[in-house]
């Protein structure tokens, strides 16, 4: 552990985050090549944040879409006072 | 000034992402949708004073936040009941062995990350603090800038980073359970 790698680590989340100027990041991407600490924790971390967003990632299911639609078309429509905010799937057999 | 008329082919592509983001929230699949549609309606009623050129996905998950916030959080104002008071950094990263080779670190690291599967991924994220999920699904899940969840938030950016970087910390402690649970683990690594 040295200077460089403290300065590394205090920004490791701003430069996973890319919230770094391009030279404290240059800067940090070329010690993380050379130092074996730094590199692989780096590395895992990246790796983490890609993890945590793929799994968090929801299959949506084609109704939300379509019930939005139809909420929006109710709305713009000039009866849209009889339909109301709450729009249920039936409206889809009754346009 | 935006136009109505032009409402559903700006914002109808963000549907998806709204939706996943809003199952975080309120962790079932039915006030999920709610939240949507509710969302939409009102970024469609109030689309005439939204600034055109400006972000329109910050714009819609604002909405999204603060119809939650108001409608479908149970915990308001609870504070922060984690205790991270020794919860380091790298969490997870130091407690994955201490192998003497690299490719043998490489191969719990590996095997830890494939194996964790998305239930807990997800267990992980929504057992955090709303103060802390918050930030943590607009920076891992949306990728939103600092800048873009302060202005969601309505939060000062400093805010942002401590609070993002306790959820972090946290959801890290957290994963390492499970990683643990599931056999993934060596025993008692712990790196320097």
């Amino acid at each position: 552990m040295n200077k460089d790698c403290d300065e590394a680590l205090e920004n490791l989340y701003l430069y996973l985050d890319s919230e770094l100027d391009a030279v404290s990041s240059e800067k940090i991407r070329a010690h993380l090549e050379q130092c074996k600490g730094c590199g692989p924790a780096f590395d895992f971390e990246g790796r983490l944040k890609s993890v945590v967003r793929e799994r968090l990632d929801e299959d949506v299911p084609d109704s939300v879409v379509d019930r939005v639609r139809v909420a929006l078309r109710a709305e713009t429509a000039p009866d849209s006072r009889l339909v109301g905010d709450r729009v249920g799937p039936w409206v889809v057999w009754f346009p | 000034m935006a136009d109505q008329a032009d409402f559903e082919r700006d914002a109808m592509q963000y549907t998806r992402q709204l939706y996943s983001a809003a199952m975080r929230m309120t962790r079932n699949p039915s006030d999920a949708e709610d939240l949507v549609q509710e969302t939409y309606l009102k970024a469609y009623r109030a689309y005439h004073t939204f600034q055109e050129g400006t972000n329109l996905k910050a714009w819609l998950y604002r909405i999204l936040t603060n119809t939650y916030i108001n409608k479908y959080r149970k915990d308001s104002r609870r504070p922060s009941e984690v205790d991270l008071g020794t919860v380091e950094d790298m969490y997870l990263y130091r407690r994955l062995g201490s192998e003497e080779s690299a490719e043998a670190a490489r191969t719990t690291e590996d095997r830890v990350l494939d194996g964790m599967v998305e239930s807990d991924v997800k267990q992980a994220v929504e057992e955090l603090p709303e103060s802390f999920r918050m930030p943590v699904l607009l920076a891992d899940l949306e990728g939103f800038s600092y800048k873009e969840i302060a202005e969601i938030l309505d939060i000062p950016i400093g805010t942002v980073m401590s609070r993002l970087h306790r959820g972090r910390k946290a959801m890290q402690k957290r994963l390492w359970e499970f990683a643990k649970q599931r056999g993934l683990l060596p025993e008692d690594a712990k790196r320097p």
